[in-house]
């Protein structure tokens, strides 16, 4: 038999919005981090995490 | 431009030189030489047995395991690593950033010679191999067949690949204007070269769309083609960092002192590129995990596999290569690409044969034949890439 | 000659060859469709005399059906037998189902098969080609149903699986399954004909069977349709595998091929135009030469 399942686009969606963005903030803040690694500059050397454990 | 006229004295020439190099020129007792002999003599023995007792003999492929050891890890994933000619091939000639030229000669060897020796190596794995001449002929050509697109563009890359080593071949044998003539060619090679990479990297993770109910749904989606095209980038740049930081210790007596200054640069690099291409890949895959709603997979044995394969095994190598790069620690960078290919690896073995069929009670794992045959192949490898590297001009700039 | 010389005498022999194309009463056939067979298993009675006719017709192996207790295992085909009669206990007592190539009208196998030796024939089964076939196996990693098998301890190993009676049907003849079995649990025929008898059947006896054909749908459809008086997954079907046809699957990899082929090297060679800087950094040196600081 078929099984149907509910799936709730908008929560989908929703979800998939933020991680566009997330990915994109995150990509420009990387590509920053990795350009120009001049030893003086006191930069934020924290590793971007994406994921909240 | 008369290059293809090469007159009969210049071949006896040629015969002859090529005579002298075929002589050794290292010493015969080496910790490689006496690991590879042995095992490249098994192998031989092993195929003895493979070809007249059918593949059963020597492997462990079964009819729920039909893709075993010798398509996982030569085809799926050796083609992978190799990608880094093609990516190089790009930066170097397409977009013109020279400082990544003097790495450029030896990834093509290397790409040149996996593509021979895996495609050789599939050869071995095939039923009926005198059959391989029927695709290729026209006879009766499968045009809807993922496969079919692998093997041509498989063929026609490593002629590509062959047009773009030609050059540094042609000055070996001092056939100076053939060697201008190729290198006219290479810019054209390089863009067919690469579109035809991009096509069947993708294409051999095409190869398991249809497995759809097969493959653990971890790892199945429609996506699989794209993720195993961006992975070869990745993957062929951390094998150009490991290969190099090899070469750089074994052939250091042929490398050019000026280049080892740039190779640092170089390195830095490739990092930075393998970690921004694993950040995209990185967010692709939770991309789709988002979109197949996989959530309720993941507490599960298969779930916390796919966490390590993902996140121990890409995003933080990805990590590594940017924290290496910033910082200029090639340490961490040389373990981050170490632990890419691992991952490039461990991806390919898992849609191959670990998470397909995952369902089944009698689990695939390779015979030791199997292993051993698989190791000549790449001993083979290295041997040819040794005599290769020692004669002709492949550490050099041009 | 010239251009317009060309056109008109191209034109004449072509306008002149028109009447010697042949159209025969004969080639305009009344369209048909694919065959298949209907499989009622609350008919089958295990007495797996299908398995002996087809193995007799296709030189595999013939089991002894009466002396190795075969039933009391679930079987898969095999390389030496294409088909197979499997015993599962259910609340409806014994059902007895015959496994085989389903013959799908959108085969994942032939798809796949980069050398056309797996093909859907325009009658309906799906056939092997021995001439053709490389040992690929490509087509037993595509089948949903995981029927193809192949002959690992050969030199020559073959790809067995079910093919109809391909021959049989040539000459007129029903497959040699549906030829030998007593109880009348298989009927070969159009599917439009099957599935009007399949109907039919569930019809008229709703207690009977399940409310539902496998094989209408399943992948696409399939030329082998099933009947059953339990639920289709307790009698070893999957009721998983949908209703696309496998080889949608790879339609959009495949459809993205010539965009790619074409479009890639346009951009790159794009690419590599616009980074050409040689023009500026010779006007950058004739600047520093001439003196001029920068």
């Amino acid at each position: 038999m078929e099984y149907y399942s509910y799936v709730n686009i908008f929560e989908t969606k929703g979800l998939a919005y933020l991680l566009l963005l997330s990915f994109l903030v995150l990509g420009i803040l990387l590509i920053r981090y990795l350009s120009a690694p001049e030893k003086n500059e006191s930069a934020p050397g924290k590793k971007h995490s994406t994921t909240h454990s | 431009m008369s290059t293809a006229v090469i007159p009969s004295n210049e071949l006896i020439r040629f015969a002859k030189f090529f005579l002298q190099e075929l002589k050794p020129r290292g010493k015969w007792i080496t910790p490689f030489n006496i690991i590879s002999i042995p095992i490249i003599l098994l192998g031989l023995i092993i195929l003895y047995f493979r070809f007249t007792q059918g593949l059963g003999s020597v492997t462990n492929l079964s009819q729920q395991y039909p893709f075993g050891f010798w398509i996982g890890f030569d085809v799926m994933t050796g083609v992978a690593l190799a990608g880094g000619a093609y990516v190089l091939c790009f930066v170097v000639y397409v977009l013109r950033i020279e400082k990544y030229h003097s790495v450029l000669k030896v990834t093509i060897l290397n790409g040149l010679l996996a593509y021979i020796f895996y495609s050789g190596a599939l050869v071995l794995d095939l039923g009926r191999p005198w059959h391989i001449i029927n695709p290729i002929i026209g006879n009766s050509f499968g045009y809807n067949s993922v496969l079919f697109l692998v093997a041509w563009h498989f063929l026609l890359y490593t002629g590509a690949l062959f047009l773009e080593f030609a050059p540094t071949i042609a000055g070996w044998a001092h056939w100076e204007k053939l060697r201008k003539f190729l290198t006219s060619l290479t810019l054209g090679t390089v863009i067919v070269g690469i579109t035809l990479s991009m096509l069947h990297q993708s294409g051999i993770g095409g190869m398991f769309l249809m497995a759809k109910p097969k493959i653990h749904p971890l790892w199945y989606s429609e996506y699989i083609p794209l993720l195993y095209f961006v992975s070869s980038i990745f993957g062929g740049l951390s094998m150009v960092i490991f290969e190099g930081s090899v070469s750089s210790k074994v052939f250091s007596d042929l490398i050019v002192p000026k280049t080892h200054h740039s190779h640092e640069d170089v390195i830095l690099g490739l990092g930075k590129g393998a970690a921004i291409t694993m950040f995209v890949y990185y967010f692709f895959l939770a991309f789709i995990f988002m979109h197949g709603e996989k959530w309720t997979l993941i507490n599960t044995s298969w779930g916390y596999w796919y966490l390590v394969e993902v996140i121990g095994f890409v995003l933080i190598p990805c990590f590594m290569f940017a924290y290496g790069v910033r910082n200029r620690k090639f340490g961490v960078i040389k373990t981050a690409a170490i632990m890419t290919v691992l991952g490039v690896i461990l991806n390919r073995q898992n849609i191959c044969l670990i998470a397909y069929n995952w369902y089944v009670p009698n689990k695939y794992y390779p015979s030791w034949q199997e292993i051993v045959v698989t190791l000549m192949v790449v001993f083979v490898e290295v041997w040819v890439f040794r005599w290769v590297v020692t004669r002709m001009s492949v550490f050099s700039k041009e | 000659m010239d251009r317009r010389q060309f056109l008109i005498a191209s034109a004449t022999v072509g306008a002149g060859g028109i009447p010697n194309v042949n159209i025969k009463a004969d080639d305009v056939k009344e369209p048909k469709e694919f065959v298949g067979v209907l499989v009622d298993t609350t008919r089958c009675i295990g007495c797996r005399s299908c398995e002996v006719a087809c193995s007799e017709t296709h030189n595999n192996y013939v089991p002894d059906i009466t002396g190795d207790n075969a039933l009391e295992s679930i079987r898969d085909t095999s390389e030496k037998q294409f088909t197979v009669v499997n015993r599962f206990k259910t609340e409806k007592g014994e059902v007895f189902v015959k496994k085989q190539c389903l013959h799908c009208w959108q085969p994942a196998c032939a798809a796949a098969c980069l050398v056309n030796a797996m093909l859907k024939t325009k009658e309906g089964p799906v056939t092997w080609d021995g001439d053709k076939c490389m040992g690929c196996r490509f087509c037993m990693i595509s089948c949903p149903f995981d029927i193809p098998k192949f002959e690992y301890s050969g030199w020559n190993p073959r790809i067995m699986k079910c093919n109809m009676c391909y021959e049989r049907l040539q000459e007129g003849k029903k497959p040699a399954c549906v030829a030998s079995c007593p109880a009348d649990a298989l009927m070969f025929g159009q599917k439009r004909e099957l599935m009007e008898i399949a109907r039919h059947r569930v019809y008229s006896h709703p207690d009977k069977y399940v409310h539902h054909i496998y094989g209408e749908n399943e992948a696409g459809g399939t030329g082998w349709l099933y009947l059953s008086a339990v639920p289709f997954n307790q009698i070893g079907f999957r009721n998983d595998l949908g209703t696309t046809p496998y080889p949608e699957y790879t339609r959009e990899f495949l459809i993205s091929i010539p965009l790619i082929e074409f479009g890639v090297p346009a951009f790159l060679l794009a690419l590599n135009v616009l980074t050409d800087r040689r023009e500026e950094l010779h006007k950058d040196d004739e600047w520093t030469e001439s003196g001029v600081e920068k």
